[in-house]
């Protein structure tokens, strides 16, 4: 341990002391009297981290002998977990609010699972990569049972800690076959040890589970059974969070596990990574036809976009992993918005998840109703909004990669998604006659629903440096 | 002008027309007027320069990564398609200006219609197949608004929808085809792509890269079978029918076919699947057209028709199918629109456009008629009208056309077609502006104002035009645009009227002769059509629409029924299934190690742990019992722990076992004793395979791990090696404890304190509230034993104290070199504690109990962690341990090690995590028993708690014993605690009653 170790981790360090600092002040302060501030703190100390990490210094720094690394790459999913963090929680502040959700255990939790997130992306060894993944993962399971009075916010957060408590159980089990055959924990040392032609057995099911226990992470088929019914019972700002920053974390550890570790014999994980990818893609978007619980459905779309951010890093290219990070970034912004717009579906108050609910929603409130509409087009992949590009770069990362067939299988799960997305649409521009929905949304809640819209259309004309940094992420991954 | 900024005008000057509604109708019109205008001009300075065979270019990097760049070109094809969409455009933001009311909302219409029309232009002038595509999903979008700028109607509603998810799919799927181009092109330009036809029709993506095109373009033009959304999008306004569904976005299919003509045709499977769609959809549609009431659905049919026609040439693949369609692509567009136009004028005017109500329009409207007469002549293929020149040459093509060697078949049904195309032709005339004046209409008809008719006119005049002069008006227009189609090189012949006594001539004969013999017995067929039965493509498409989403649903509720255990069985499948495949991709080698000897003990010791496994999932419904079989397995596992020589591990396992029993056996109490079976025996021998199916693999797995050699040799030399020298003590595992791995064992203990601090805050607020009253009104589901405090056991266990101490003591101190340890040590002083708990009740030991076991957690990490520092002032780092040789009189040399210093920190930390939760869980049950005894002293007590006496089913459990268990359980749950809180209430409000009443 030395100070140049503690400087690489400085931005994980102080973010957990202010974690520390903030469950002491919450405590002291006495019941949820400082939740507000503390949600507002928070949200902005994670966008001035996100700042000092995005602007900071270039280059690549490993600490504490390896178990750290800190590079381009994982400086874009940084900054990606902390903006998306930080945007969630400032929108959930008046949904929390009114009903009586808001406690400061919240934001506190969530900026131990950002640590945890910041620690998995940064993770050069089985051991980090897992202390931060149960360190995320922890603090999920309390979030998403946060409601602790209602059945279905238990029952979700239950669901998911014994699932997730198996997954881990697997990644363990990966994890300690690759140790015991590899010899070692480090990613830089497991890459030496399958330097030359095939895996041997040990290794291969070492890196067989835990890929298998990282896809449950990422929500991908057959890992995925949790997502609906966690969505679904969580909190809405809640399942905001799980919809965006796990997913870019999860999904940014799992690239560095197959390049860096297993960065030798691509051959060997991108055949799961694409089985994942089609599975995802397929059966998400099938799956999602018969929802109509606009949460339920946002799980699926997940599971779909994961799919085809699995298909991008199956490709086993710096391409390809450009491709992935582009797309997580603009997945990100889509989700937040759409999410945005959901914190704020109410009736009388209380709030209305059946997408038939927003019927005729666009005579109402035609700005909502075109900002929803083009986030919907987006997440469909329809051009020219961003969403087309982002599955674009991907497709042809894959193309190039040279999984023709994938890339076809994708294309006709993207036109079975777009059939739900779109009814969406429908039902905004040309529903039948229903009560309407209130027509309140909290400053915050429009301003992200517009800023994210608004960026489908002019990130077609300039993507904000994005796909540039993304460029250098993939090149710091894959050499 | 440059071809960006054509196509950038109509989406820069979008806004305008919203802006200036408010200074009224006819300046939002024009200024729409001008910005179109504007383009058009912009676009014919250029025309000299593609006359001549050149292309204007502009090329602008955009996203080269992706190899997306803005570069457009104008060249003879998109020149000619540009000149359609903005002429024909100026004409509809004319008409509009009149058919559009004033409740309308005008400004809005226009702007959609100048995004439609620069996606439109955007489309035709793309030399970049993503560009393309970003266009072509904006005419989609565009189009969407303008159809749904009609917001009123019903119909509307469902006919728009229909329309953008077809073309939307459609659309999508091309992305797919394009990329595959792309790809085997290397790039992404299209002028670029269409130099490479040898490598693309000899790549195995070619017919993948084809079908998926295709169903871009026939979704968007409306090709069998998805036709179908065409009529239904007749809804919309009249202007928005001509310009979208006539001119323009349905013949951007038809662009893009030709577009790719150069690389895509040629081959047969081009021809069979593009010609035959083409034909298919011409017949068809035509067939339908013929039995529409509605003018406008008429139309609607008959434009499908059409474009099946020029689908039909282009899939010919030949010079002369090329010539055909673009020629016939002119006609169409003006032709058509000017009738749409008229119908428009009919609709307006007369208050409705059934062909059944309205008739002998031609004294009302003379005009109107005599512009849709002229239209429609030559949609019916009247020589001197355009619409006969084009389709002689279709005529003439599909003359010399076979199919599958069969040389009559194609002429055959085109003829038919063009029949057919005549007889709808001939009745939009004779039904609607002949025959005796209707007197019925919602509106008296006249001709409508000049700006109205002015539109329909000039392109009626341009069809005379060009059906007298073709060669003059459209000669070098069609020679351009044909040349631009077939890729160069090409030289028309003259356009002419007379090509003499040919085949097709004939065939244009029988046609017309024959259309106007099926007018004439029109009546009868119709009753035939409206009697026949015939599929619905609307019904079909709700159906299947339907149809998937049942499927859907029906399969998502099969995976995703909320139930744990399906998730569960899932999840075991996957992982299995993973485990599975890297086992058969994987290189296994032969065993490397050698299996140790078997004997008897070990024979038994392995058949005990199997069976007591065995019967814990055959017995687990009653949980008692299965506590115990899981005793028995926790003590076969120590005992094999001695037999491997692992005397440490044995201990620490043993007195684990003991105290994790204790626990569960408290945490029981309050369960009911026998769970109930809940599954059927189908699920439970499902269930039982899939877990003997899991097992196995793990066994194999482990098996074939263990009997092969791992990557380097165990650890346990170096520890067996060093743990004397670097740390004075013999016991391996207690040295590795307490000093080579300190810094985990400090952290587990502060951990287990922790744990048991949250054990106690939550078995707090249990002890609170509405749980705590659940806990009174708990009463044991089973007798209890008759003593509560049995004398034997008193009297043995409070002999036993001091023994179990000094044991405890004595494990503690040996731990260094002999099994023990502070770890096991603190369990065996737990256990005697606990041990009191149970045989003299909570209060006699709480009573005798001076020190909180909070305190000791504290003390136990404290002095772990100091002892760790300590090792600081002597300049190592944190938990270095050191030791030394003390020598006391009396006494023989003995060993002093500060490791002991940091045992004793785990030993206390043990011992108050284990005591503090367990007196937290014993607190529990002595509220319990509170109650019960409450209970036992009378009833006065329920009467006076009522609340006790009604909750008293629910908190044996959460759900009544006799009931089978739903899967949902907490429903009856959550329905019996609402009964619960009535009936308190309803008791409240009797005795309240009762009070009253004294």
């Amino acid at each position: 341990m030395t100070s140049a170790d503690f400087s690489t981790i400085l931005p994980e360090f102080l973010l957990a002391l202010y974690a520390m600092g903030a469950l002491l002040a919450g405590v002291w302060f006495g019941k949820d009297k400082l939740a507000l501030t503390l949600l507002w703190a928070t949200a902005g100390v994670m966008l001035v981290f996100a700042a000092w990490i995005g602007l900071g210094d270039i280059g690549a720094h490993v600490a504490f002998g390896g178990l750290f690394i800190d590079d381009a790459f994982a400086r874009f999913a940084k900054v990606t977990i902390l903006i998306s963090a930080a945007l969630v929680m400032v929108m959930s502040a008046d949904y929390m609010l009114r009903r009586g959700l808001l406690r400061f255990e919240y934001p506190i939790l969530l900026t131990l699972a950002v640590i945890g997130m910041m620690m998995m992306v940064s993770a050069g060894d089985l051991m980090s990569l897992y202390m931060g993944l149960e360190l995320q993962s922890l603090a999920l399971y309390i979030v998403a049972a946060l409601r602790r009075e209602s059945e279905r916010s238990s029952e979700a957060g239950l669901k998911y800690f014994v699932l997730g408590a198996l997954s881990s159980g697997l990644l363990l089990y990966g994890a300690s076959l690759t140790y015991g055959f590899a010899g070692t924990t480090q990613f830089s040392g497991i890459v030496q040890v399958v330097q030359h032609g095939q895996l041997p057995m040990g290794l291969l099911f070492g890196m067989v589970f835990l890929l298998a226990g990282l896809a449950f992470k990422v929500s991908a088929v057959p890992f995925h059974m949790w997502t609906p019914d966690v969505y679904e019972g969580s909190p809405t700002p809640v399942t905001a969070f799980f919809a965006t920053a796990p997913k870019v974390a999860a999904m940014a550890l799992i690239a560095r596990l197959v390049f860096d570790a297993f960065g030798q014999v691509p051959g060997e994980w991108s055949q799961i990574l694409a089985l994942l990818a089609a599975l995802s893609f397929v059966w998400g978007s099938f799956a999602a036809i018969a929802q109509r619980n606009i949460k339920r459905l946002m799980a699926y779309s997940s599971i779909t976009h994961m799919g085809f951010v699995l298909l991008g890093l199956a490709a086993g290219s710096a391409e390809g992993v450009q491709a992935m990070l582009t797309y997580m970034a603009i997945y990100v912004t889509m989700t937040v918005g759409v999410f945005a717009f959901i914190l704020a579906m109410e009736r009388d108050g209380q709030p209305v998840t059946d997408i038939r609910a927003l019927s005729l929603y666009a005579r109402a409130e035609p700005a909502k109703a075109m900002a929803m509409m083009v986030l919907m087009f987006s997440l469909a992949g329809v051009p020219p909004f961003l969403g087309f590009f982002a599955k674009f770069a991907v497709l042809q990362a894959a193309l190039n990669g040279g999984f023709i067939w994938l890339v076809l299988l994708g294309v006709v799960a993207s036109v079975v998604a777009a059939f739900y997305y779109l009814r969406i649409v429908f039902y905004m521009y040309f529903g039948k006659e229903v009560e309407p929905l209130d027509g309140r949304m909290p400053a915050v809640q429009w301003g992200l629903l517009m800023v994210c819209a608004l960026a489908m259309l002019v990130g077609i004309f300039n993507l904000f440096g994005i796909e540039g940094a993304a460029a250098a992420a993939a090149a710091a991954l894959v050499n | 002008m440059s071809p960006a900024l054509i196509a950038a005008l109509p989406f820069l000057g979008a806004a305008l027309p919203s802006i200036l509604i408010r200074t009224g109708r006819n300046n939002a019109a024009a200024v729409s007027a001008l910005i179109t205008g504007l383009a058009l001009l912009g676009l014919l300075l250029n025309l000299p320069t593609v006359l001549a065979g050149g292309v204007v270019e502009t090329r602008i990097d955009w996203l080269p990564w992706l190899g997306l760049n803005v570069n457009f070109w104008i060249d003879g094809l998109g020149m000619l398609f540009a000149t359609l969409i903005l002429g024909i455009g100026l004409l509809i933001i004319l008409y509009a200006r009149y058919y559009l009311s004033n409740r309308d909302p005008v400004g809005q219409f226009y702007t959609y219609l100048l995004l439609f029309q620069g996606a439109m232009v955007g489309i035709v002038l793309s030399d970049n197949i993503l560009l393309l595509l970003i266009f072509w999903e904006l005419t989609s979008l565009s189009s969407f608004l303008l159809i749904g700028y009609w917001k009123h109607l019903p119909e509307g509603r469902q006919g728009a929808r229909m329309a953008l998810t077809v073309t939307g799919m459609g659309g999508l799927s091309m992305i797919a085809g394009m990329l595959i181009l792309g790809h085997i092109a290397g790039s992404y330009d299209i002028s670029e792509i269409l130099k490479h036809k040898d490598a693309i029709q000899a790549s195995p993506l070619y017919l993948p890269a084809l079908l998926l095109i295709l169903g871009g373009a026939f979704t968007k033009s409306a090709q069998f079978p998805f036709h179908f959304w065409l009529p239904h999008a007749m809804s919309a306004p009249t202007p928005v029918s001509a310009y979208l569904h006539s001119a323009t976005m349905v013949k951007a299919g038809l662009f893009l076919m030709a577009r790719m003509w150069p690389v895509l045709s040629g081959t047969p499977e081009w021809f069979y699947i593009v010609a035959s769609v083409g034909l298919i959809t011409m017949l068809l549609a035509a067939l339908i057209a013929i039995f529409k009431h509605d003018m406008k659905a008429l139309l609607a049919f008959s434009t499908v028709s059409h474009l099946g026609l020029i689908t039909f040439m282009l899939g010919l693949g030949t010079e002369a199918g090329a010539l055909a369609a673009v020629f016939h692509i002119i006609n169409h567009a003006t032709f058509k629109a000017a009738l749409f136009m008229s119908a428009g004028i009919v609709d307006h005017e007369a208050g409705t456009r059934d062909l059944t109500r309205v008739s002998g329009l031609r004294k009302l409207m003379p005009i109107t008629f005599a512009i849709a007469t002229i239209a429609a002549l030559s949609m019916a293929g009247i020589p001197l009208f355009n619409g006969f020149l084009s389709k002689e040459m279709m005529l003439e093509a599909a003359f010399h056309t076979s199919w599958l060697h069969n040389e009559w078949l194609v002429p055959a049904l085109a003829t038919l077609a063009a029949l057919f195309s005549a007889t709808y032709a001939f009745r939009f005339i004779s039904h609607a502006f002949f025959g005796p004046v209707s007197t019925d209409l919602p509106k008296t008809p006249h001709d409508p104002k000049f700006g109205m008719w002015l539109s329909p006119a000039f392109l009626a005049v341009l069809v005379v035009a060009i059906g007298l002069f073709p060669m003059v008006i459209a000669g070098p227009y069609v020679q351009m645009a044909t040349n631009a189609v077939v890729g160069g090189g090409y030289h028309m012949h003259e356009l002419k009227i007379w090509h003499g006594v040919t085949p097709a001539l004939f065939m244009s004969i029988i046609a017309v002769v024959g259309g106007l013999a099926f007018l004439a017995a029109h009546a009868p067929f119709q009753k035939i059509w409206d009697a026949m039965p015939r599929p619905e493509a609307k019904v079909m498409f709700d159906w299947v629409i339907a149809r998937a989403q049942a499927l859907s649903d029906w399969v998502t509720q099969g995976l995703h029924n909320g139930s744990m255990a399906r998730y569960l069985m899932l999840f075991t499948v996957a992982s299995v299934g993973a485990g599975l495949y890297a086992f058969s991709t994987g290189m296994i080698g032969a065993p490397t190690r050698e299996l140790t000897p078997v004997n008897g003990a070990a024979i038994v010791a392995w058949i005990l742990v199997l069976s007591a496994t065995l019967c814990i999932v055959a017995f687990h419904h009653n949980r008692i019992l299965a506590l115990v079989m899981i005793g028995i397995v926790g003590l076969t596992v120590s005992i094999s722990f001695i037999y491997l020589s692992a005397p440490d591990l044995a201990l620490t396992q043993i007195s684990v076992e003991v105290v994790t029993t204790v626990l569960m056996l408290l945490a029981l109490n309050f369960l009911p004793k026998v769970t109930q079976i809940e599954s059927s025996r189908f699920k439970i021998s499902f269930d039982v395979a899939l877990s003997v199916f899991a097992g196995a693999a793990v066994t194999g797995l482990i098996y074939a791990l263990l009997t092969r050699d791992f990557a380097f040799p165990t650890m346990s030399g170096y520890m067996l090696d060093n743990s004397y020298n670097l740390a004075g003590g013999d016991n391996v595992v207690n040295v590795i404890l307490v000093d080579f791995r300190g810094y985990d064992t400090y952290g587990e203990v502060t951990v287990l304190g922790i744990a048991a601090l949250v054990i106690f805050a939550l078995t707090e607020a249990l002890l609170q509230g509405a749980s705590s009253r659940k806990l009174i009104a708990w009463r044991p589901d089973v007798a209890r034993g008759g003593d509560k405090h049995p004398l034997m056991l008193l009297v043995v266990t409070r002999v036993m104290m001091p023994i179990a101490l000094v044991v405890g003591l004595y494990i503690f101190l040996r731990g260094h070199n002999q099994p023990g340890g502070g770890f096991i040590a603190g369990l065996v002083v737990a256990i005697a504690l606990v041990t009191q708990y149970m045989a003299s009740g909570f209060a006699w030991t709480q009573a005798r109990q001076k020190v909180y076991y909070h305190v000791l957690i504290a003390a136990g990490v404290l002095v772990a962690g100091i002892t760790g520092a300590g090792a600081l002032f002597n300049d190592m780092p944190f938990l270095t341990s050191d030791f030394g040789y003390v020598k006391l009189p009396g006494l023989d040399k003995f060993e002093l090690a500060t490791a002991a210093g940091f045992d004793l920190g785990v030993f206390l930390g043990v011992v108050g995590s284990v005591m503090l939760a367990l007196g937290g869980l014993s607190r529990l049950a002595r509220r319990a028993a509170m109650g019960e005894q409450e209970g036992e002293n009378g009833p006065h007590i329920a009467a006076e708690k009522p609340e006790a006496r009604v909750l008293a089913p629910l908190a044996a459990g959460p759900y009544p014993p006799e009931a089978k268990v739903p899967r949902r359980w907490w429903k009856t749950a959550r329905a019996a605690k609402e009964a619960t809180q009535a009936e308190i209430a309803a008791i409240h409000e009797n005795k309240k009653n009762h009070g009253g009443d004294h």
